[in-house]
């Protein structure tokens, strides 16, 4: 008997993602980015209306400030901070750092990358300061 | 389990639900239930061959060296790919789940067929590749295969693995895709490029650099929780895919 002809064989469900917690998981890390295309659209929509002029910038401005808006911006902040958290953990698995012969300690290469975030944020935490 | 001691002495009664599979018989599988004699010590293996030797002689599984070295007697415990072997009953409360791995045809209750796990093993040449030319006898000449033990540290950790096929099972782009080369075998095959006596890289990046090498893992990381050997495979393959990018642009200059 050909044995191919008996077996069974069960494909993957839609909802594979639903049948544990480290699936689920992995699904809240890469929703993430739905918030975030919110906070790309709103940035690229303030271009926009900044070249349109003051009328349209005043508009703009209003609607950032509202409520939803807000609690949207602020889930966009949430989610890239989580999937930073999730990512700076994966990457010395990806790039092991070598200095002279030696690995890098994973977790100095997951404290350097939060170092990096800090840095980034005090730096525009001064140029907006300064405006 | 919390402080209370491991011991032998320790009995009690669980029940075991395991997928059946007969295809004489029927062409749907069911659930079978078995209450069985436990102790702190009894593994799942232990436990199936319980079963077959005392309460059902028609249950089919594999397994062979009873302490997580061969890695034949993978199945689903409550979903999670687990080695029969290497898992204890006294870490499950309530009714417990066996399955056959996931993502494999199954033939017979347990049996699965792995037949496309080892195609895609054979694919990425897992051996050492010597392709020097063959030189004259020269006595002066070191010798071919020495390894210092720095060497060595750069691959040891990918070595580890046992062919098990848990991984497999753990990775949903390898059920979306079985064409998709899939954890141990790309695992195996970065383990064979960071061997400093292998010259095989070029040979192996043909089969790696491409849709259902490497770049069909978006790192669920799902492959290296479920590891008993703990090699790893989600860190090899995204570690090949900077060596496959690495490799694209090195082709792109030298045209």
């Amino acid at each position: 008997m050909d044995k191919s002809s008996s077996q069974r064989f069960d494909p993957l469900t839609r909802t594979w993602w639903l049948k544990h917690r480290f699936f689920k998981l992995y699904m809240v890390r890469e929703a993430t980015v739905l918030p975030l295309v919110f906070f790309i659209l709103c940035l690229l929509a303030g271009f926009v209306s900044l070249l349109q002029g003051a009328d349209s910038w005043q508009g703009w401005v209003a609607f950032m400030g509202s409520p939803i808006v807000l609690a949207l911006n602020l889930l966009a902040l949430a989610a890239s901070l989580f999937h930073a958290a999730t990512f700076f953990v994966l990457f010395p698995r990806v790039m092991p750092l070598r200095i002279a012969g030696h690995r890098l300690p994973d977790n100095m290469i997951v404290a350097g990358q939060w170092a990096g975030v800090l840095a980034v944020a005090l730096l525009f935490f001064w140029l907006l300061g300064r405006a | 389990m919390s402080g209370d001691k491991i011991g032998t002495d320790n009995l009690n009664t669980k029940l075991i639900s395991v997928k059946r599979y007969l295809p004489d018989r029927s062409t749907e599988p069911y659930w079978q239930s078995f209450e069985l004699p436990v102790d702190d010590s009894t593994s799942l293996l232990d436990a199936l061959n319980h079963i077959k030797e005392q309460l059902d002689s028609t249950l089919s599984y594999r397994w062979s060296c009873r302490m997580a070295i061969c890695g034949s007697c993978g199945v689903m415990v409550n979903g999670i790919p687990k080695l029969g072997c290497k898992t204890f009953l006294r870490d499950y409360d309530g009714e417990i789940r066996i399955e056959p791995l996931a993502h494999f045809p199954v033939q017979r209750d347990l049996v699965v067929d792995m037949e496309i796990f080892l195609e895609h093993l054979a694919a990425v040449k897992p051996y050492l590749i010597d392709d020097n030319p063959v030189k004259p006898f020269d006595p002066a000449a070191p010798q071919t295969y020495q390894q210092s033990p720095a060497q060595l540290a750069r691959y040891k950790q990918f070595a580890n693995c046992i062919n098990c096929g848990l991984c497999y099972s753990a990775c949903p782009q390898f059920g979306l895709n079985p064409e998709f080369r899939g954890p141990a075998a790309i695992a195996l095959a970065h383990r064979y490029n960071l061997d400093s006596r292998d010259h095989g890289k070029k040979q192996r990046m043909a089969e790696l650099n491409r849709h259902e090498g490497v770049w069909s893992c978006t790192f669920v990381g799902f492959c290296s929780k479920v590891c008993p050997k703990h090699v790893d495979p989600a860190a090899a393959v995204n570690q090949g895919k900077v060596e496959a990018a690495k490799h694209t642009l090195i082709a792109l200059f030298k045209g």
